[in-house]
């Protein structure tokens, strides 16, 4: 039985994907993406995976809101860590709502351009909570 | 009442927020028709559909519920878990809220209230949209195209912009979380808004007459009508399972083979259906479809009334869209007043 982690990247641009996809594998993970939010909710639900690394603005620029909406209602995937991860607050100024607000399900929301080591040790911290007995992840937006 | 606006280009955003209520349940395409389900993107939201196959009602009271639980051992233990989850429900069209607050009077509002209803009412958020009514929609005969209460939020659409009734307290915090979308509306905007309200009352083509109905229905007890319309009616129920205001439900318990353990269950009943009035010792207080049919139209019509002031419809037109028989009850209506023959046309059913 191999102890190795899954990560599940949903995010239309691909070279995101290509790039946040072999920081995790140099890392241990193996990875999995997906381009868009419907596709995304499928294979997170024949996956299982240990984190899911969610965008916003896909297809459609709400997309990764509804989609984690669709995850967290999938018993299996309900406690799962998301990381969102989008640009959203610098590409829609209006659009102020915080997302600490506790309106997110999110474990927890990252700013676009990502940092990189800041993303695998949150990943890290993330999955070691969920293993631990008694973690809890909604609302879990300690940065 | 507080009036606000939002730019319809940013109601995406808004919806988005909206699960710090509770779960979103919206207009979405299902087929031919609709129904409110989780929308998996924004675009899945359906803002000008007609009708949905089946009312809000659905998620008030649920086509088969476990009340409790018994045990032997453990005792009772009572259901109430299941409809404690919090709930947005996006998009509900005005003769909709209506019949909720129909529902209210029933399982709300009287000697004894019921706790599964209650719960699910107090625990999910109603967010209104207007619509353009359809050949079937007679909801401004019903005086249920407008509410002006059983919403958090209700938007009416004034071209590049929606106006938003802030309808609670509840609707008041959903405006102050998303408070960087929504703006305040302008002269022109109210001018607009009444505009468009004016045009879409204008804009329905199917009315009853409600006055003096009870009345004429009182006096037609022993009409052939009722015969004519038991000849067609199939029993199958379908009028009741699409109305926002049918209510009747069947209480069974459910035991497990070998133990004592097990559960009640209530679910959706018709009074269309052979077995409903059916007694101890096989006696059946409505045997014929005529019988069932008529019981039907009175207690909407005629008995409602007596005991809530109103009937219980609202005029979306349901009944006669999923009729395989093609009954449409503002033909019957107009049978019964004497202005229309026995043999109306039969439009095909809804999704046929």
């Amino acid at each position: 039985m191999t102890n190795t982690k899954h990560v599940l990247i949903i995010d239309d641009d691909a070279d995101f994907v290509r790039a946040i996809g072999d920081l995790f594998a140099s890392a241990g993970y193996e990875v999995a993406s997906a381009s868009n939010g419907r596709e995304g909710l499928d294979l997170a639900k024949k996956l299982l995976p240990d984190l899911i690394l969610l965008d916003v603005m896909m297809t459609e620029r709400t997309e990764g809101f509804f989609t984690l909406q669709q995850i967290r209602a999938v018993p299996e995937l309900a406690a799962t860590p998301v990381i969102v991860a989008s640009s959203i607050y610098t590409d829609q100024p209006l659009f102020k709502v915080n997302p600490d607000a506790g309106w997110l399900p999110a474990s927890l929301f990252l700013p676009k351009p990502v940092d990189p080591a800041r993303l695998i040790r949150e990943a890290a911290r993330l999955i070691a909570a969920a293993a631990s007995p008694g973690a809890t992840h909604e609302g879990d937006n300690a940065r | 009442m507080k009036i606000l606006k939002i730019p319809k280009g940013d109601l995406d955003l808004f919806v988005s927020v909206l699960p710090a209520f509770g779960e979103l349940y919206a207009p979405v395409r299902r087929g031919s028709g609709y129904a409110f389900d989780r929308p998996v993107t924004w675009s899945d939201v359906e803002l000008t559909y007609s009708r949905t196959i089946l009312p809000p009602r659905k998620l008030f009271l649920p086509p088969r519920e476990e009340t409790f639980r018994f045990d032997p051992q453990a005792g009772f233990r009572d259901r109430l878990d299941e409809a404690a989850t919090k709930r947005v429900l996006f998009g509900v069209h005005a003769y909709d809220i209506y019949g909720l607050n129909i529902l209210d009077r029933v399982f709300a509002q009287g000697k004894f209230p019921d706790p599964y209803y209650l719960a699910r009412r107090q625990n999910t958020a109603i967010i209104g949209i207007d619509s353009e009514p359809d050949d079937r929609h007679f909801a401004r005969s019903m005086n249920a195209d407008f509410v002006d209460s059983g919403f958090d939020l209700f938007l009416s659409d004034i071209g590049d912009a929606f106006l938003v009734l802030v309808g609670t307290s509840r609707g008041d915090d959903m405006a102050v979380m998303s408070g960087c979308l929504l703006d305040e509306p302008t002269e022109a905007d109210f001018a607009e808004y009444k505009r468009r309200s004016s045009a879409r009352r204008a804009a329905y083509r199917t009315h009853v007459e409600l006055g003096d109905l009870p009345e004429i229905l009182e006096m037609e007890y022993h009409s052939q009508v009722w015969e004519e319309l038991g000849a067609r009616c199939l029993s199958c129920g379908s009028c009741s399972m699409v109305c926002p205001t049918c209510y009747c439900f069947d209480v069974s318990d459910e035991v497990g083979l070998g133990t004592r353990a097990g559960s009640r269950v209530r679910s959706w009943d018709s009074c269309l259906f052979k077995s409903h009035a059916l007694v101890a010792g096989g006696e059946n207080f409505r045997h014929s479809r005529a019988s069932r049919i008529k019981f039907r139209f009175y207690h909407k019509q005629r008995g409602f009334v007596a005991e809530y002031g109103r009937p219980s419809c609202v005029g979306c037109g349901r009944c006669a869209a999923a009729c395989p028989a093609g009954i449409d009850i503002t033909t019957v209506i107009r049978m019964i007043r004497g202005q229309g023959d026995a043999h109306p046309d039969r439009p095909a059913p809804v999704g046929a």
